[in-house]
């Protein structure tokens, strides 16, 4: 446990302490912020039309999930897709290029923990950039009145993504010593599985598109962002994570067997 | 302290090791000694658990590398071939996570920081990124992360390689310093180092041991002959009249009116220096040559070669 927090602080530190943190957080707080006050524009027109029309705003609250914090997430989503290889790039392949992965396989700390460590460094920085995305919703409540727990759950559902993209990024990196590789590999993992969940459109028979649908990181993601918290949908999250994880500490173990 | 048996590992087809043996008790400073390519990196890479061998056993302290690695590993300082130092941070901070990973007792760590700094003469430099530092003061860093935890075994891979020679004096005194405090065990290719600072000597050629004994010892090998270097005036070819006289060993043409010639005791050199002169051939040089483990190395790793 001290073991993991140990590599945990080092990392953290070295990916907080980066100018690239800082360059991805500027950028997802421009980019959220001009999409964000679009949209909430978009949705003050909205309720005085209909206020206008039908001389009521009840329409109100199941609105503004859909019109505001969707398309707010949603390009969230998208930052994350491509910010978080970019975070996670250096994690194991630059240990790798400078060789200081020598000073880790040779102390006393296993390859679990050292895979523990770098995967919850990357994903409290992954939950910083949520947080940054969660202030807008924050903002927004200060003027219209809105329930809590959609809004929130709708973002872990968005956290949960980002975690499978970590979990999918620091694999990448561990296959490579070049970090711009494990940047692209990055990228293309994080591309895939949503791709894999569009064949579900694709296929004839209905047991196949029963098992795309389900392995479909969108089908789980919606209603998580629809408000609706469904075990399997957790259980996939959390599977998809532990595999890539588990193949990362493969890759890690299988230093001490090649040259 | 350092225990091998039957050591074997393969990288594919080739073989880098091949059935290495040797022990190291307690307090021993030894030199893996070898050519480049002989294995003294594969089996300190076995020796740390950062490898695993084809076949074989290495133990430290009793304890099975591959049975129970976190407790060797945390009794082992390791300097690998290039110091695994993380360039985006201080010297300080670096050897402040080491010692962590390590898991020093926080008790214990101020002052073991300290120590580690001030024998590698780190002080000046500990508030400074990695990255701005020199390839001898990142060597140094390297060598001050191994000595941080206060480990019981200490492997070092070519710890001179790259210093100026002021470094590698400091070093090799620094080795001799820590003499005793803990078991040694360094690998180079360069030979007065291992005169300089180790009291045992293993030699290793194509993954084999060729030698393995003290320093006094390994020097004896050459069967007590000693080689003295002759040059002559003219080019007689003086190489079966130096064969004649009893007493020489062995001789060899280094170049046109010079010899190596091998005698067993010192008495010979007259009769050699006589049978120049009378020659007529003009007697420039006599000297002995410097008898070390230089000799020896060559013999056990070049001359191998030509046997084969």
């Amino acid at each position: 446990m001290k073991q993991i927090f140990t590599l945990f602080k080092k990392e953290f530190k070295a990916m907080f302490f980066s100018p690239l943190f800082y360059v991805i957080a500027f950028l997802t707080t421009v980019l959220l912020g001009i999409t964000f006050s679009i949209s909430i524009l978009n949705f003050a027109n909205q309720i005085s039309n209909a206020m206008m029309a039908m001389g009521l705003g009840s329409s109100q609250q199941q609105n503004i999930h859909y019109v505001v914090f969707l398309p707010h997430l949603s390009l969230l989503n998208l930052i994350l897709m491509f910010m978080v290889p970019a975070l996670a790039m250096r994690l194991i392949s630059e240990e790798k290029k400078n060789r200081t992965f020598d000073l880790l396989l040779t102390s006393p700390i296993s390859s679990v923990q050292i895979v523990v460590g770098k995967y919850l460094s990357l994903l409290a920085v992954v939950l910083g950039l949520s947080a940054i995305a969660f202030i807008y919703i924050l903002v927004a409540r200060k003027m219209f009145d809105f329930s809590w727990a959609p809004a929130i759950l709708a973002l872990t559902g968005i956290f949960l993504v980002g975690a499978v993209y970590s979990a999918l990024s620091m694999f990448a990196s561990s296959l490579t010593e070049n970090t711009m590789i494990a940047f692209f590999v990055g990228i293309v993992f994080n591309i895939s599985v949503w791709i894999l969940g569009g064949f579900a459109e694709l296929v004839e028979s209905t047991a196949m598109k029963a098992v795309f649908d389900q392995i479909s990181l969108n089908q789980h993601l919606q209603s998580l962002v629809e408000g609706v918290l469904r075990l399997n949908g957790v259980v996939f999250f959390v599977s998809v994570i532990f595999l890539f994880c588990f193949l990362t500490e493969r890759v890690v173990e299988s230093a001490r067997w090649r040259s | 302290m350092i225990e091998v048996y039957n050591l074997c590992k393969n990288y594919g087809e080739r073989k880098a090791i091949q059935d290495i043996n040797f022990r190291i008790s307690p307090g021993d400073v030894v030199g893996l000694l070898g050519p480049n390519g002989a294995g003294k990196s594969t089996t300190m890479k076995i020796i740390t658990g950062f490898m695993a061998p084809t076949s074989g056993v290495a133990k430290i302290c009793g304890i099975d590398v591959f049975e129970n690695p976190i407790e060797v590993k945390k009794r082992i300082g390791y300097l690998p071939e290039a110091p695994p130092v993380y360039l985006d941070m201080t010297v300080q901070d670096y050897l402040n996570f080491v010692a962590d990973l390590k898991l020093v007792e926080s008790s214990k760590k101020k002052g073991l920081i300290e120590k580690a700094l001030q024998k590698t003469q780190l002080l000046d430099v500990r508030f400074r990124l990695i990255k701005n530092l020199s390839k001898g003061f990142r060597q140094r860093v390297g060598i001050a992360q191994a000595l941080v935890s206060d480990p019981d075994v200490l492997v070092l891979d070519e710890p001179t390689v790259g210093l100026d020679p002021k470094q590698v004096a400091e070093v090799r005194d620094l080795i001799k310093e820590l003499k005793g405090q803990h078991t040694i065990i360094l690998s180079t290719h360069i030979l007065p180092e291992v005169q300089a600072t180790c009291n045992r000597v293993i030699i290793i050629h194509n993954g084999q041991i060729v030698a393995e004994d003290s320093i006094d010892n390994i020097e004896k090998l050459n069967q007590g002959l000693i080689t003295v270097n002759v040059k002559t005036k003219k080019d007689l070819m003086l190489i079966s009249e130096f064969q004649k006289i009893s007493g020489v060993h062995h001789v060899e043409q280094m170049g046109s009116a010079s010899y190596r010639i091998q005698i067993k005791d010192e008495d010979v050199l007259d009769l050699i220096a006589q049978q120049i002169i009378k020659s007529g051939a003009g007697l420039r040089e006599l000297t002995p040559a410097t008898q070390n483990l230089e000799d020896v190395f060559l013999k056990l790793t070049y001359g191998q070669k030509e046997q084969i």
